[in-house]
């Protein structure tokens, strides 16, 4: 091969080429999910792949912000490819669908891309499905959410998943009622959004802080479970605000059971969060066979209104690659699947073409040979030689009309 | 007992680590359990002996759903891994050092400084935090040798004892953070396996609160 010369012409580090089915299989994950979406009511929407970052600094804090790609229009404005696509039906739902009869059903799917450091392992690419339920504020609403995030899944065939459901009020009310003061409030929120638990302990080490919450920061791993740790977690806690939160999960876990999805739920107050929009109920999808989560979403009520329209808004997102790790496997059939080989004698490319264009019209994928041969290859093929075609797999072989062929191969395949 | 894949790092820490696990009563390994494979089972775990640098990456990406590693390499790596336990052992200082003569040792900032380091990320969060624009030079090894040699003004490196920025004439200027061993766990697998992780870490963190195994040994 041509060597030196290449370099650079290679792919891009962080992404990833999908070849051999794989691209296939990706593409009907994410039909399957736009599929449960629309049997839910859902309205499919497209947005751009590119918005101005002024739009995307609407709900989006630096620290992301700076983990996109930016780049420059012809007139200086500042561009930037989306990293998550949220902030954008939020855009066009505010300036375009104020007069849809609400509650609002939309849902998406498309790429996003993250100019996350070059470490090996991460993509910078990645294919994401979602939904957005808009104008309404009510817990039904969030529990619509979970219960169509885990119907998706069932129907893309993504096995093993469960949902973690916190409340992003919580551990910030838990920190303002307990009476820390706002610096190290914010050391604690920033230890947990690091993941840093370690720090969490460090950062309350010598506070003045009540038992019941210092035991409740302190147990963040271990308050998962279901719905009786919301009693566990309320015992002896004083402020209103984490009551208030525990409160609404009490409510939800109510709501989820009629969809019968309860046993795939764990109430999990220790969630965190990476984009900061979120304001309610917040959820997380996980599998044991991803050690990224599935999916996630959750209430951002405020988002919309600072887009200029005033509404609630709750929604998730399941990132379809990740999912993929977790479909039972794929069935041979399907688009990746088995295509009739067309050879023709010389003088018969027109009956070629023809014949394979009845293969196609009754369903079955031909592709034809683009130079004549005598060839008759092993697999499924048929050969054309004027009005007569010979077919066969597996060393058996027939002859007849188009229509024979055509009717055998459909049999052949059933 | 729990079927958990755990990352032990090579090198200084592993014998520490080995000995606190025997102490919580979750394994019994020690350094030459790892010689003949680098993979050892042991009471249902699956453990594996892995480059520290490389500990986080095996947990991020859910190879591994526990590992232990020192704090100066989750600095460094900067993956995303939950940290769950203060382990205690392994303590070290990461720390600006200068040659004893120099204006810097002395208090004076020059105006253009070059440190050498193993750690460019982590020192250059540091220099952030104290206000202080320096040039890096990225080293692998014998960063002590710079000053001295005229590389580098000074370094940004780690020192259990001191004993090797004494031996070359090199003085703390700055102390740019401790680090000892941290459990880590991977995000997913803290969700859905955690029973298991969080019988390891409340394992561990008694063994470390009962104070058996003896710290920063280096």
């Amino acid at each position: 091969m041509n060597s030196g010369s290449t370099a650079g012409r290679g792919r891009a580090s962080g992404f990833s080429d999908w070849l051999g089915g794989t691209a296939a299989r990706r593409q009907d994950l994410a039909a399957a999910f736009v599929n449960a979406f629309q049997a839910w009511g859902y309205d499919l929407v497209a947005t751009p792949l590119v918005e101005t970052l002024e739009t995307v600094a609407v709900g989006v804090g630096a620290p992301q912000q700076a983990q996109l790609f930016r780049f420059v229009d012809s007139d200086g404005t500042l561009l930037a490819l989306v990293g998550e696509r949220t902030v954008s039906v939020a855009r066009a739902v505010a300036g375009q669908l104020q007069g849809a009869p609400f509650p609002l059903r939309l849902c998406y799917a498309g790429p996003v891309l993250r100019n996350a450091p070059l470490l090996g392992g991460r993509r910078r690419e990645s294919l994401q499905a979602g939904c957005e339920l808009i104008g309404h504020g009510g817990l039904t609403a969030d529990a619509e959410c979970i219960a169509l995030a885990a119907a998706a899944l069932e129907r893309g065939g993504v096995e093993g998943a469960h949902v973690d459901v916190g409340h992003a009020d919580f551990v910030p009310g838990l920190l303002e009622s307990a009476g820390l003061p706002p610096e190290t409030q914010e050391r604690v929120r920033n230890a947990l959004t690091h993941r840093d638990l370690v720090a969490v302990e460090a950062a309350l080490q010598g506070t003045e802080i009540a038992e019941a919450e210092r035991r409740l920061l302190l147990a963040f791993p271990t308050l998962r479970g279901g719905r009786e740790i919301l009693d566990t977690a309320a015992a002896g806690l004083g402020g209103e605000r984490p009551r208030r939160a525990l409160a609404d999960l009490a409510t939800l876990w109510d709501v989820l059971e009629g969809y019968g999805i309860s046993t795939r739920i764990h109430l999990d107050l220790g969630a965190v969060r990476d984009w900061d929009y979120y304001t309610g109920v917040i959820f997380e999808v996980f599998s044991a066979k991803s050690g990224f989560p599935l999916g996630n979403g959750g209430r951002y009520d405020s988002l919309l209104g600072r887009f200029g329209f005033d509404a609630p808004a709750a929604g998730f997102v399941l990132h379809v690659d990740r999912c993929l790790g977790s479909v039972a496997a794929a069935e041979p059939a399907g688009s990746g699947g088995s295509v009739v080989r067309i050879t023709w004698s010389p003088g018969s490319h027109h009956q070629a073409v023809q014949c394979a264009r009845r293969m196609r019209d009754a369903g079955i994928a031909a592709s034809c040979d683009l130079e004549p041969s005598e060839a008759f290859s092993a697999g499924a093929s048929v050969h054309v030689d004027g009005t007569r075609a010979r077919w066969g797999a597996d060393g058996a072989s027939a002859e007849g009309s188009y229509e024979a062929a055509v009717a055998a191969i459909l049999e052949a395949t059933r | 007992m729990s079927g958990l894949r755990i990352a032990l790092p090579n090198g200084a820490l592993l014998a520490d680590a080995c000995s606190l696990l025997e102490a919580a009563g979750i394994a019994s390994l020690d350094p030459s359990s790892f010689a003949r494979s680098l993979r050892v089972m042991d009471r249902g775990n699956d453990y594996v002996m892995l480059r520290p640098t490389d500990v986080p990456v095996y947990v991020e990406l859910g190879a591994c759903q526990c590992g232990i590693v020192g704090k100066d390499i989750l600095w460094e790596t900067e993956r995303e891994c939950y940290e769950l336990v203060d382990l205690g052992f392994g303590t070290c200082r990461l720390v600006l050092a200068a040659l004893e003569d120099s204006p810097l040792a002395a208090g004076e900032w020059p105006v253009s400084l070059r440190i050498a380091t193993k750690y460019p990320r982590t020192t250059r969060r540091f220099l952030q935090r104290i206000g202080v624009e320096a040039e890096l030079i990225k080293l692998h090894g014998s960063v002590e040798l710079a000053p001295a040699t005229g590389l580098a003004d000074a370094v940004c490196d780690l020192t259990a004892t001191g004993q090797t920025l004494r031996a070359n004439h090199l003085v703390v200027v700055a102390d740019a953070g401790t680090s000892t061993a941290r459990l880590i766990a991977n995000q997913a697998a803290l969700k859905t396996r955690d029973t298991a992780i969080n019988e390891l870490a409340g394992a561990l963190r008694r063994a470390v609160g009962s104070g058996v195994v003896p710290t920063g040994a280096m």
